[in-house]
């Protein structure tokens, strides 16, 4: 057991009380990044954080990130440092500026080890289509198995013991989901809760800064710092920070928890329905009511195309900046388009095309009222129906995932036909823009599954709270690949 | 709403400037054909026309002015220091008019 197994809590305290420093943490993290062998990494940060752990001297007893080594998703700016999204596009991109949170992590003394790779522009949900190739389940030492995506690489850091932080983007269930395949505490806050500030906009409706941590402690923690109004970033809420890890440990008895009955009908597997029915036993135990209720088919099957429509919208006008001639690769051309199209060309891959024209097509005037507008109005009647459930509940549980981590090639980002419910529930949260965090609640064949908990607007102290509650009760607690296999 | 060819898909990839294979339509030309059938089905939702569109999850509203306080922009070489081809501080590219 090294030190750098601990969780960011218990880490903390072995720095505060000397067992261990900075520099020797950011040693081992640093040889574990190069051993590893999952493809989680786009940019290893080797001098750059030895040069920081060599200046943290003296522990700072009240701040719980001083010295702690950390991943960064490869889709926030880092000053000076190579910020690729994993796109070819933006393959010798260096920012000039820090994105906000990664501005308060170095504040607060945390150690960047890597830039971690994602699916390209961090829309995908597999981890496979980065510009460097799949990046690979830490639990599955065969490599068949999916991460996840898109936050693959932080989900595989993390999952590898080789920090016990990563920062996430989530626009649709990306770190979440992928904590689900990796064992971890995946977690998004309340929209407009953290700042946006340099993270690549995707679907700025839909966006969220998120974390993978693996305890639900660290989690709270980790909000505490991130949170908060930015003047850089005017979706940022004004609401007071609070302090995320104070009322954790309180009692959940008599808390209300919703279960959606389709999303537990529509498992097919019987092992995960045995194991998310063992984990809501678990919450009862802890005193929690719990209430089956129903949602509307109609609706479950109306949020996957809803997704496509207004998130491929929203990107290809987000994306339209990348054209080869600010920052990128440049090609030769004889006209300023022709330079254009070989940079977009040769700089998205097929997918992120595929999903820029479909945006593009909803947008055009003459079909936006079929398809824009349309998946507008069905976000706003799938929102009010999960607002309605959280009028009389305090929070809405569900499997983070149907399965646990899919085979690779049992997955693509191809536009499938039929409808996956529980694949694809956790867009609820970005719909409604809720704080919603997955933790494991079992293993399968020694494959994590979590479960998923979602709260109120700006209520992230219950989501936590009823989040350990659970932890406590199913014991997975820290979980890592290194220790399950 | 417009009628999914390859025409007008060829069209839509041109107007945001870039190409794509024949296969890679075809491709496309499928996913068009699943989402379009499953926004039909949306469209048959009790009270999703009447429903207000959702742009945002909720407003966050900024109402004060931030102070006016003299900060240092960032300069021209840091704005331009991705650029491959610039010239006298402006980034060049072919020529518009001979």
């Amino acid at each position: 057991m090294s030190y750098l197994d601990l969780t960011i809590k218990e880490m903390h305290e072995a720095l505060v009380n000397k067992k261990v420093t900075p520099l020797e943490l950011t040693k081992e993290a640093i040889a574990r990044a190069k051993s590893d062998n999952n493809n989680a990494f786009e940019t290893i940060l080797e001098d750059e954080a030895l040069a920081i752990a060599k200046e943290l001297k003296e522990p700072e007893v009240d701040n719980l990130f001083w010295g702690i080594p950390i991943g960064i998703k490869d889709n926030f700016s880092t000053k000076g440092i190579l910020t690729t999204g994993s796109s070819e596009i933006l393959k010798d991109y260096v920012p000039v500026f820090n994105a906000t949170v990664v501005e308060k992590l170095l504040k607060a003394h945390a150690i960047p080890i890597a830039k971690t790779t994602l699916d390209e522009l961090a829309m995908g949900g597999t981890g496979t289509t980065g510009h460097k190739g799949m990046t690979f389940n830490p639990y599955d030492e065969k490599h068949e198995l999916l991460v996840g995506g898109s936050s693959c690489g932080s989900a595989a850091m993390v999952a590898n013991s080789i920090a016990p932080f990563a920062l996430g983007s989530d626009t649709g269930d990306s770190v979440r989901k992928p904590a689900s395949y990796a064992g971890l505490v995946g977690f998004k806050p309340t929209w407009g809760r953290i700042s946006r500030f340099g993270l690549f906009p995707f679907a700025p409706s839909l966006d969220h800064v998120g974390f993978f941590t693996r305890s639900v402690e660290d989690s709270a923690i980790a909000l505490s710092l991130l949170a908060g109004r930015d003047l850089n970033d005017a979706t940022s809420s004004i609401k007071p920070v609070e302090d995320y890890a104070s009322n954790i440990n309180d009692s959940i008895k008599g808390k209300r928890i919703a279960v959606i009955k389709e999303v537990i009908d529509s498992l097919n597997d019987e092992q995960i329905k045995k194991a998310f029915l063992a984990s809501i036993e678990a919450l009862e135990k802890q005193g929690a009511i719990i209430d089956y209720v129903s949602f509307s088919l109609k609706l479950l099957e109306a949020i996957y195309p809803t997704y496509m429509v207004i998130s491929c919208a929203e990107a290809t006008s987000n994306n339209a900046n990348l054209d080869g001639v600010k920052f990128g690769p440049r090609y030769e051309g004889n006209t300023y388009q022709e330079v254009m199209i070989k940079a977009r060309t040769n700089g998205f891959s097929e997918l992120i095309r595929r999903r820029f024209i479909i945006g593009s097509f909803a947008l055009m005037r003459e079909n936006q009222n079929d398809l824009f507008l349309r998946a507008q109005k069905a976000r706003r009647l799938i929102v009010n129906r999960v607002n309605e459930i959280l009028s009389n509940h305090d929070i809405i549980y569900v499997p983070a995932a149907p399965t646990t981590a899919p085979k690779i090639n049992a997955s693509s980002d191809r536009l499938s036909d039929n409808y996956l419910i529980a694949d694809n529930i956790l867009v609820l949260g970005n719909f409604a823009g809720l704080p919603s965090i997955t933790l494991p609640i079992a293993l399968i064949n020694n494959m994590p599954l979590g479960g998923n908990l979602m709260g109120r607007a700006f209520e992230e102290k219950l989501v936590f709270n009823v989040a350990k509650a659970l932890e406590n009760e199913m014991g997975l607690y820290n979980l890592s690949a290194r220790k399950v296999k | 709403m417009k009628e999914i060819t390859k025409e007008v898909l060829e069209d839509a990839a041109s107007r945001l400037m870039f190409e794509m294979s024949d296969e890679q339509y075809d491709t496309l030309e499928n996913e068009f054909k699943i989402i379009i059938k499953q926004m039909k089905l949306i469209g048959e939702i009790e009270g999703v026309d009447e429903a207000e569109a959702m742009t945002f999850p909720f407003d966050v509203t900024t109402d004060y002015l931030r102070e006016d306080v003299a900060e240092t922009p960032l300069s021209k070489e840091e704005v331009l220091s991705n650029a491959k081809d610039v010239c006298d501080g402006q980034i060049k590219l072919p020529k518009v008019v001979g």
